[in-house]
C-alpha cells in the first residue's frame, strides 16, 4: 500500500514558494511484512535530515532492524555491513540505529543493489549517537534500478570531540531522495559528509543536507559532488547553522556539479544561518560543463570524448568511491558509472 | 639621569595557556639600538606582541613601563600613542583601506593633531621613493596582495612617516631578496636617531649590516640568557644558538 | 506636470468616507481598511483616465484575494487596519524643520535648494518652490529630449500611451499582495523616457521629485531607456524620509531596450519604523545592460529584491548591494535574476553588516531558463556579524536548466578579524576607529560604485551606525 510523504527534505529557512525547492513530497510504500521498529528515547529525539515525516514512516514500517552497540574505547576493525538486494517483491524499509560509546571507533556499510530490473521500493532510516570521542563512518551505497524508489534518511547527535563521517552514493533509482542532519552538540565536535551522485535518464535526486553548530569549536565539512545526464533533475539543499553560543566554529560547504545533458535541471540552495558571531562558514557551488581546458588535454593524450568524460567524473567520484569497504562493491559501482556513461 | 624608554620587568606571558616568556627583562634607553636573537620559539615574537598589548597574549606577571609609565595594562592604541610602533612579521591584510588613508588616520592619531594634507602626500611621496616603493602602492588596500617584501616595506614606510620613539622590527628581513634587504636596511638607518631606539628582532644578522648595535640579547625559552654587545651578534653568526641553550638547562 | 493645486485637493478629502474604521478585523484577509469607494475617490481626484481607475479597482480586488508571504521576517506589526490613512495624503510628513535630522539639512544645503524648498519637506507649506528647482534639472535633460515627469502627469501627456503599454506588467498586481496593494492606492513617483541614442551624463535624482505628502509611500517610478541609450538613475537620497506612516509599498519598473544601459542607484535609510516592502524589476533587451547599486540601511523591516529579467541575447545585469541591519531592524534583501536568453551574464555582490541583535538575511534567486545556453553567473555574498546578539543568514537559490551555462556561487560569513583590529590599534587607532574603518572597507565595493557625495553618505551612515549613534 502506498502512503504519500509530503514534507520531505525541508528547508530550514523557508524561501520563494515559486523556486518550488521549500520541500518535497515523496510516495512511498508499506511493505506487507513490516512491523514498528523500537525505538529508545534517546535516539526518538534524534533530528533528521528528512524530516519527522520520512523517519516516522521507517520507524513504522520497518522490515529490517539493527542495532549496533559499540562500548566504550573498542576499535572494531571490520565494518559492520548490511547489504540488502531489492526487488520489487522483496521492499526493504530498514532501521539502523548506532550507538558508538566514548572512544570507540566503528564503521558502518550500508548498501542497496537491484536484484534485477524490477520497480523496488526502499526507505532507510539511520541514527547515530556518537558519545565523546567517539568515531563513526557511516558508509551508504544504492544502485538500484532506473524503476525504483528510494529514501535514506540519517540523524546525528555529537557528543564532545566526536567524529562523524558519512559517506554517500546516490547512483541509480527513478527517485532517490536523501537527507542527513547533524548536531554538533558536543565541545569539538566534528561531522563531515561527502556525498557524489549521479543523474541520468529521468531521475530525481533530492537531498537535504544539514550540519546544526550548538557546541563551542566543532567544525563540519559537507562536499557533494556529482554528474547530471539523460533529463536528470536534482535539487541539492546544504545548510551550515550556526546556533548562539557555538562560538569558534567552522563550517565549510562545497558543491560541485558537472552537466552532461541540455534536458537535465539542477537546483542549489546552499544555506547559511547564523546568530554567533565568533564563526567562520563559508559555502562554494560551481555549477557547469567539464572544464575544456581539462577535456582538451585527455583527448590530446588519445582519449576519446567519452572516455574523457568518463575519466573525469571517475576523479570525481573516486574520494568517495575509494572509501568504500568492499572491494567487490566499489568494483559494482565502477561498472555501474562506465556502463552508465557509455549509454549517454 | 637619562630615562629609560623602554623597562620590562620580570615578564611572564603566556598563549593558548601555554607559557612564553618567563621572566623576561629588559631596559632600552633612548639612542640605543638593540637586537634580540634567538632559536625558533624562544619567544621573539611574543615579545613584539606582548609590548604592544595584543589581547591573544595574557601577561602572567611582570611588568611593562614605557617612558616612565606603566603600560602593563593599557589597551594598544593607547601604546602606540605614546610613541611605541611595531612592525609586523606577517602584516595583516585590510580590504577596502587604502594604505595612504590608513597612514593619514594613524599619523593623525598619533600626533594627536589634525593633518595638513598636503604636506603629508608630500613626506607619503618621498619617503616612498627613498624605499623604491611605486607610488602606485599609496592607492592600493592595505597589504592585499602584497608580496612578502612589499608588506615589509611598507611596514618600514609607516615607521618612517610615523615617527615613533621606539620601533621595534620583528622579523623584518625575512622574506627579502639582497635588495629589499638593503633598503630596508637603509630605511631603518634614515629612521635612527639620538632620541629614539630600536629594538630587533631577528634570527639572520643580514639586515644589521649597515647598524650601530650597541646591545645583543639572547632570548631562550622565554628569557633572556645572554647579553652583550655587537660582538655577540658574530659569536651566534658563527657558533648558533646551541651552546647558549645548554646553559639554560636547569 | 501635476499642479500644486490639485495635490492640495487631495488633501482636502471628505473625511467621512473614513465610516469604514468600525469594520475593523484583525487579520489581513479580511481589510475591511480599504474599499473600492475609497480607491474611487482617490482615483477621481487624480483625475485618472478611465483605464487607470478600473486598473486600481481590479487590483484592490487581487488584494484583498492574497495572503501575506509564509517567508521573510514577520509583519504582524504593520497596521493594516489603517492602511487608508497611509494613502490619504492626510497625514503629511509632520515634525517642524527644526525636528529634522541634520544631515538632512546639510544635504539640500549641497544641493543649493532654497530654503523656501526645505519646508515642504516637512510636508507644510507650498509645493511652488519645488517646481523652481524641478525647472532647473529639467531644462539641462530635456534639451536632450529626455522626458522626466511625475506619474500623474505622465499618464494624460503626450507619452500617456507609453504609460499605459508598460504601466504595472513588469510588476502585475498579481505578483504579491503588496505589489496589488500598490496597484490599488499608487501615488506620486517618476516617469522618465530617454530617447534612442541619448547618453544622459549626469545623473537624474530622484528626489528632485518632492511629492505630495503621504503619497511618497507608493511612488510608481516607470523608466524606458531607449535603443542604445544610457541613464544614471539615483532613487531616493541617503537623507532619512522623515515620514510618520510607516508603510512604504513603491514599486519601480525600468525598461532596458536593445543596447542600453541602465544604472541604477539607491541608499535607502528610511526612518526606523518604516516597513520597506518594495518591488523593483528590470527587463533587459539584446544587449542591454542593468546595473544596480543598493545600500539598505534603514527601516524596521525589509522585503527588497531588485529582479532583473535577461529577455535579450547578450544581456547583462550587475548588482552590487550592501544592507545594514542594526537594533531593530530585520532587513530580508537580495537579488532575483532570470536568464532567458542565450549569452547572458549577471553579478552579483553583496555585504550585509549585522549589529546590535539587527537581522540581515541575504535572499536571491539565479534562474537560468532551458534556451539561456552559454550563459553565465557568478555570485558573491559576504556576511560580517559584529556582535551575538545579532543575526545573519543567506538563503541563496540557484536553478540551471541547460548544461551549457556556467554557474559560480560563494558565501562567507564572519566577523571582523581580531589580528586586523590589533594591527589598526597598533598604529594608535582607537578600538572604536578601528572596527569602523574595518567596516568601512567591508562596505567599500559598494562605496566605489556610488558618486562620490552618495559613496560619503554611506560612510557617514556606516560610521553612525558603529557608534552607535543612530536610532
Amino acid at each position: 500500500m502506498e502512503q504519500q510523504l509530503n514534507h520531505i527534505n525541508t528547508l530550514p529557512a523557508l524561501t520563494w514558494n515559486w523556486l518550488k525547492v521549500n520541500r518535497s513530497a515523496f510516495l512511498a510504500q508499506r511493505p506487507e511484512k513490516a512491523a514498528p521498529a523500537e525505538m529508545p528515547p534517546a535516539f526518538a529525539e534524534i533530528e533528521t535530515g528528512m524530516g519527522k515525516e520520512a523517519a516516522d514512516f521507517a520507524a513504522q514500517y520497518c522490515t529490517d532492524y539493527h542495532t549496533v552497540d559499540v562500548p566504550e574505547n573498542a576499535e572494531e576493525k571490520d565494518a559492520e555491513t548490511f547489504q540488502y538486494v531489492l526487488s520489487a517483491e522483496k521492499p526493504v524499509v530498514d532501521v539502523n540505529l548506532i550507538h558508538a560509546r566514548k572512544g570507540s571507533r566503528v564503521t558502518v556499510l550500508e548498501s542497496y543493489t537491484a536484484g534485477d530490473n524490477t520497480a523496488c521500493f526502499h526507505g532507510g532510516l539511520t541514527k547515530i549517537l556518537a558519545d565523546e570521542g567517539a568515531e563513526v563512518r557511516l558508509v551508504q551505497v544504492q544502485l538500484l534500478s532506473d524503476t525504483s524508489r528510494h529514501f535514506n534518511d540519517v540523524g546525528i547527535r555529537l557528543g564532545d570531540n566526536a567524529h562523524v563521517e558519512v559517506i554517500q552514493a546516490e547512483l541509480g533509482g527513478a527517485r532517490a531522495f536523501s537527507g542527513c542532519l547533524a548536531l554538533l552538540q558536543g565541545y569539538r565536535s566534528n561531522f563531515n559528509a561527502n556525498t557524489v551522485y549521479f543523474g541520468d535518464e529521468k531521475r530525481k535526486l533530492d537531498f537535504n543536507y544539514i550540519a546544526r553548530h550548538t557546541g563551542r569549536k566543532t567544525t563540519s565539512e559537507m562536499h557533494a559532488a556529482g554528474a547530471l545526464l539523460g533529463q536528470s533533475d536534482k535539487i541539492y539543499r546544504g545548510t551550515i547553522d550556526f546556533i548562539h553560543g557555538a562560538s569558534g566554529s567552522v563550517g565549510h560547504e562545497a558543491e560541485e556539479t558537472l552537466l552532461f545533458s541540455p534536458q537535465a535541471r539542477n537546483r542549489t540552495v546552499p544555506l547559511i544561518l547564523c546568530s554567533e558571531e565568533d564563526v567562520d562558514g563559508q559555502h562554494a557551488a560551481t555549477i557547469g560543463r567539464i572544464n575544456a581546458a581539462r577535456l582538451f588535454y585527455l583527448k590530446s593524450r588519445g582519449l576519446t570524448e567519452a572516455q574523457a568524460k568518463q575519466l573525469i567524473i571517475e576523479a570525481q567520484f573516486a574520494p568517495v568511491i575509494s572509501k568504500v569497504p568492499d572491494a567487490a562493491l566499489q568494483e559494482a559501482v565502477r561498472e555501474y558509472l562506465g556502463r552508465r556513461m557509455q549509454l549517454d | 639621569m637619562a630615562q629609560k624608554l623602554l623597562e620590562v620587568y620580570d615578564l611572564h606571558a603566556s598563549v593558548d595557556g601555554k607559557n612564553i616568556l618567563n621572566g623576561l627583562n629588559l631596559s632600552v634607553a633612548p639612542g640605543e639600538t638593540h637586537v634580540i636573537m634567538g632559536p625558533n620559539g624562544a619567544g621573539k615574537s611574543t615579545l613584539g606582541n606582548v609590548i604592544l598589548g595584543n589581547p591573544e597574549y595574557h601577561v602572567d606577571s611582570g611588568s611593562i613601563t614605557f617612558n616612565g609609565a606603566d603600560i602593563t595594562h593599557e589597551p594598544t592604541d593607547a601604546r602606540a600613542r605614546r610613541g611605541i610602533f611595531l612592525s609586523f612579521q606577517s602584516p595583516e591584510e585590510v580590504p577596502g583601506v587604502t594604505l595612504e588613508d590608513f597612514l593619514r588616520v594613524s599619523k593623525s592619531a598619533v600626533t594627536g593633531k589634525p593633518l595638513k594634507v598636503f604636506a603629508f602626500q608630500k613626506e607619503l611621496k618621498k619617503t616612498m621613493e627613498a624605499l623604491n616603493m611605486d607610488a602606485s602602492y599609496a592607492r592600493r588596500d592595505l597589504n592585499v596582495g602584497f608580496s612578502g617584501g612589499e608588506k615589509k616595506k611598507a611596514e618600514i614606510l609607516q615607521m618612517l612617516m610615523l615617527q615613533p620613539k621606539l620601533a621595534i622590527l620583528d622579523e623584518t628581513d625575512s622574506g627579502l631578496d639582497v635588495d629589499a634587504v638593503r633598503i630596508v636596511s637603509e630605511g631603518i638607518r634614515r629612521y635612527k636617531n639620538k632620541d629614539n631606539a630600536l629594538l630587533i628582532i631577528t634570527h639572520n644578522a643580514k639586515i644589521l649590516e649597515n647598524l650601530t648595535v650597541d646591545y645583543a640579547h639572547v632570548l631562550v625559552d622565554g628569557r633572556i640568557v645572554r647579553t652583550g654587545g655587537s660582538e655577540l651578534v658574530d659569536e651566534i653568526e658563527n657558533e648558533g644558538f646551541r651552546h647558549m641553550e645548554e646553559g639554560v638547562a636547569e | 506636470m501635476s499642479s500644486p493645486v490639485k495635490k492640495t485637493q487631495v488633501q482636502e478629502v471628505d473625511r467621512s468616507l473614513y465610516d469604514f474604521k468600525d469594520a475593523v478585523h484583525p487579520s489581513y484577509e479580511a481589510d475591511a481598511g480599504l474599499t473600492p469607494e475609497i480607491v474611487e475617490q482617490i482615483s477621481r481626484e487624480k483625475g485618472d483616465p478611465d483605464w487607470m481607475r478600473d486598473f486600481r479597482l481590479k487590483s484592490l480586488g487581487i488584494y484583498n484575494q492574497m495572503s501575506v508571504p509564509d517567508w521573510g521576517p514577520p509583519i504582524d506589526g504593520l497596521d493594516m487596519k489603517n492602511i487608508v490613512t497611509y494613502v490619504r495624503p492626510d497625514t503629511p510628513m509632520r515634525g517642524k524643520w527644526s525636528e529634522v535630522p541634520k544631515d538632512i539639512k546639510n544635504t539640500f544645503e549641497r544641493l543649493g535648494i532654497p530654503e523656501a524648498e526645505r519646508k515642504s519637506l516637512a510636508g507644510v507649506g507650498a509645493q511652488y518652490d519645488s517646481e523652481v528647482v524641478y525647472h532647473n534639472v529639467r531644462k539641462e535633460v530635456a534639451a536632450q529630449g529626455v522626458v522626466y515627469t511625475d506619474m500623474e502627469s505622465a499618464l494624460k501627456g503626450e507619452y500617456a500611451d507609453m504609460v499605459r503599454e508598460h504601466f504595472m506588467k513588469l510588476v502585475p498586481p498579481t505578483d504579491h499582495k503588496f505589489a496589488a496593494l500598490h496597484g490599488a492606492v499608487w501615488s506620486g513617483g517618476s516617469f522618465v523616457y530617454v530617447p534612442p541614442k541619448v547618453s544622459v551624463e549626469i545623473p537624474l535624482q530622484s528626489y528632485f521629485r518632492l511629492n505630495a505628502p503621504g503619497a511618497g509611500q507608493f511612488e510608481h517610478t516607470l523608466i524606458i531607456v531607449d535603443k542604445g541609450a544610457y541613464l544614471h538613475f539615483i532613487e531616493g537620497c541617503s537623507a532619512p524620509k522623515y515620514n510618520v506612516a510607516n508603510l512604504h509599498a513603491g514599486c519601480v519598473e525600468l525598461y532596458v531596450a536593445e543596447g542600453a544601459r541602465l544604472r541604477y542607484s539607491t541608499i535607502e535609510n528610511w526612518s526606523k519604523n518604516m516597513y520597506n516592502l518594495n518591488t523593483k524589476r528590470a527587463l533587459v533587451e539584446k544587449g542591454g545592460t542593468m546595473e544596480w547599486v543598493s545600500g539598505s540601511f534603514g527601516s524596521h523591516t525589509s522585503y527588497l529584491y531588485p529582479m532583473t529579467v535577461l529577455k535579450g541575447e547578450n544581456s547583462r545585469m550587475e548588482f552590487t548591494g550592501i544592507t545594514f541591519a542594526g537594533k531593530g531592524q530585520q532587513l530580508d534583501t537580495g537579488a532575483k535574476v532570470v536568464h532567458a536568453a542565450p549569452h547572458t551574464s549577471s553579478h552579483i555582490t553583496t555585504k550585509s553588516i549585522s549589529k546590535d541583535g539587527g537581522e540581515c538575511t541575504y535572499r536571491s534567486a539565479v534562474t537560468i531558463q532551458k534556451n539561456a545556453v552559454s550563459s553565465k553567473s557568478s555570485v558573491s555574498c559576504e556576511s560580517l556579524m559584529l556582535d551575538s546578539r545579532s543575526r545573519s543568514d543567506t538563503i541563496p537559490a540557484m536553478d540551471i536548466q541547460n548544461d551549457d551555462s556556467d554557474v559560480g556561487h560563494e558565501a562567507k560569513i564572519g566577523r571582523i578579524s581580531d589580528d586586523a583590529v590589533f594591527y589598526l590599534m597598533s598604529r594608535g587607532i582607537s578600538e572604536e576607529d578601528a572596527r569602523s574603518m574595518i567596516v568601512s572597507g567591508f562596505a567599500e565595493p559598494i562605496a566605489k560604485e556610488l558618486p562620490v557625495e552618495y559613496a560619503v553618505e554611506m560612510n557617514n551612515l556606516i560610521k553612525l551606525e558603529m557608534d552607535g549613534s543612530i536610532g
